[in-house]
């Protein structure tokens, strides 16, 4: 009875809280700088990409537990997360691709991040495909449960091999995944380096005011240098103008203005400026989080429920 | 049923003298003999060999017949499209031929003969050791005819073989491990490469990229970030199997 009471009011808050974020995300969050409205659907993407590779670890811990102790119970928990993983990792690669299209420029970029999340995408599915072909009950409980621990034995080995299918990242993820957009270079009057594959020349400098603009020759392959002019403000610390890189997805931006006359430089992708430095952003991004978060965990137990009452069902009909 | 015939004649023969104190045959010596069954089932239908073989030469056929008189007439193809290729080859003659090792086993209703008389570890062993036989000489083969009708050009070869060679290891760990999963299921052969697939991609991602390497004729100082990976791929997937095995095999 109370769990039947706490159920219904955890389903009522979910409900309201998940309007609100939604509310929020148009009214409350502010359009984003060089991104205007698209920027708002990071609102749900992050929280339901990130709720797609915990749903990975959780069925990978209950599957283990499975294999050790044996109830039924473990198995349901397992393939609940499962589900609910594919899911959430079908919601984040559309509005990741709604995102893609329209701030990159195609749905699909073969991004380190859009890799992985086909991994998993593919994982869960071949999950479901083992489950269907095995009858009986308990060995589909075991050769899942083996799979799923299998495959999440390889995720390690996946976070030094995706990076490696590009040597850019158009998500700003440098925390997790160190590609060469982390790293940027510093450039003194006519000096010379290399961002990327592109080979940059800095050949000038100019002060107007607190704008300081960077004349900067950037050459890529055999082509023709091409001039830009990226520009940024010593005193509000922003970066203004971002000129494109030429034959690149990237936008050249000045980091850092030295002392000494050199200048910070590197490459950033449309978007990939955090926009979490505001407030009103941040809050609903939190927000938003701790209702997927409680979604997730509330379709999770209602899966596991339900499947428990199909078992006692199927007995009943047994006896 | 050369296949239980073959077992009984392993084991059995040793039993049927001391039928109360059977000595437990050792793993290296269980191992042995499961490799030594499959090998003499194998040399006695000769139906992996044949059908790998020639599927693996259908589909090399099938690239260049396509691609060889472009070859010919205009400049060869890059040595990552040509990496790619040789791997998309060596991918699914390795999906047709792995799966037979347990496959066989319940078609021929033997493989409770098999669990009766050897422990898991050494099944897994045993078969691992004859997959990777049968797929090192797959490789070999194919590679070689790819690369007499793709004119294929090798910068640095000691790297090509190192990277068939893991390549080849890491692919019969996992798709040994994958067979032993869909051996219990009922769709045996659709089944296989959407189970094997995203497991085996890390695999595959750095071999594509070592092989364009080692076409390319990059040294070994610049390759060897990628033949660690591979290693590590094999190391990981071993221990995995090792661990899971038993839980497959007894299911």
């Amino acid at each position: 009875m109370l769990r039947t009471r706490i159920a219904t009011t955890a389903k009522v808050v979910i409900t309201l809280w998940m309007i609100g974020v939604t509310a929020a995300m148009f009214l409350l969050v502010p359009a984003q700088q060089g991104l205007g409205n698209t920027g708002r659907i990071i609102i749900y993407h992050v929280p339901t990409a990130w709720l797609s590779e915990l749903a990975f670890l959780v069925s990978a811990v209950w599957s283990a537990l499975y294999l050790w102790k044996r109830r039924p119970v473990d198995d349901d928990r397992a393939l609940a997360a499962v589900e609910q993983g594919f899911l959430f990792t079908i919601l984040a690669t559309v509005t990741g691709s709604i995102f893609a299209k329209v701030v990159w420029g195609s749905f699909w970029n073969w991004d380190p991040r859009e890799t992985a999340i086909l991994v998993l995408l593919l994982v869960y599915g071949a999950y479901f495909a083992l489950r269907s072909a095995v009858d009986d009950l308990e060995r589909r409980r075991q050769l899942a449960a083996a799979y799923a621990l299998f495959a999440f034995a390889m995720a390690p080995l996946l976070t030094f091999v995706v990076p490696r299918l590009s040597d850019s990242t158009l998500h700003p993820n440098c925390a997790f995944l160190q590609t060469a957009t982390c790293k940027g270079i510093t450039l003194r009057a006519n000096g010379v380096g290399a961002l990327g594959e592109t080979i940059l020349e800095l050949r000038g400098m100019r002060h107007e005011g607190d704008l300081v603009t960077a004349v900067v020759a950037a050459r890529r392959g055999g082509g023709d240098a091409t001039l830009l002019q990226p520009s940024y403000n010593t005193h509000t610390d922003q970066q203004e103008a971002q000129p494109k890189l030429p034959g690149t997805s990237f936008m050249l931006v000045i980091k850092q203005v030295n002392g000494d006359g050199s200048v910070f430089l590197n490459q950033q992708a449309a978007g990939n400026q955090s926009q979490l430095g505001n407030l009103r952003t941040l809050g609903t991004f939190l927000a938003s989080l701790l209702g997927f978060t409680g979604l997730f965990w509330w379709l999770w137990k209602l899966r596991v429920n339900v499947m428990a009452l199909q078992r006692d069902l199927a007995l009943e009909g047994l006896r | 049923m050369t296949n239980a015939i073959c077992i009984m004649a392993i084991f059995f023969s040793r039993s049927m003298h001391a039928p109360t104190d059977r000595p437990q045959p050792t793993l290296v010596r269980a191992s042995w003999a499961v490799f030594q069954k499959d090998l003499r089932g194998e040399l006695r239908t000769r139906y992996a060999l044949n059908a790998l073989a020639m599927f693996a030469l259908a589909t090399v056929l099938m690239v260049s017949i396509n691609l060889g008189s472009q070859l010919l007439a205009s400049e060869p193809l890059t040595p990552l499209v040509d990496a790619v290729l040789l791997w998309i080859v060596l991918f699914f003659a390795a999906l047709t031929g792995m799966a037979r090792a347990f496959v066989q086993e319940e078609a021929t209703q033997t493989a409770a003969l098999l669990r009766l008389h050897a422990p898991p570890l050494a099944v897994l062993i045993g078969k691992w050791l004859f997959n990777t036989l049968l797929l090192l000489g797959l490789t070999s083969l194919t590679t070689l005819v790819f690369g007499v009708l793709m004119s294929l050009r090798i910068g640095n070869l000691p790297l090509l073989v190192a990277v068939l060679g893991l390549g080849s290891l890491g692919l019969a760990t996992t798709t040994t491990l994958v067979a032993a999963i869909i051996a219990q299921a009922n769709v045996r052969s659709a089944l296989f490469a959407p189970l094997a697939f995203p497991v085996l991609l890390p695999l595959l991602v750095i071999a594509v990229q070592t092989t364009d390497l080692a076409l390319s004729g990059a040294a070994w100082n610049q390759a060897l970030p990628n033949v660690q990976l591979l290693v590590a791929y094999v190391v990981l997937t071993a221990a995995s199997a090792i661990l899971l095995f038993p839980l497959v095999w007894e299911a």
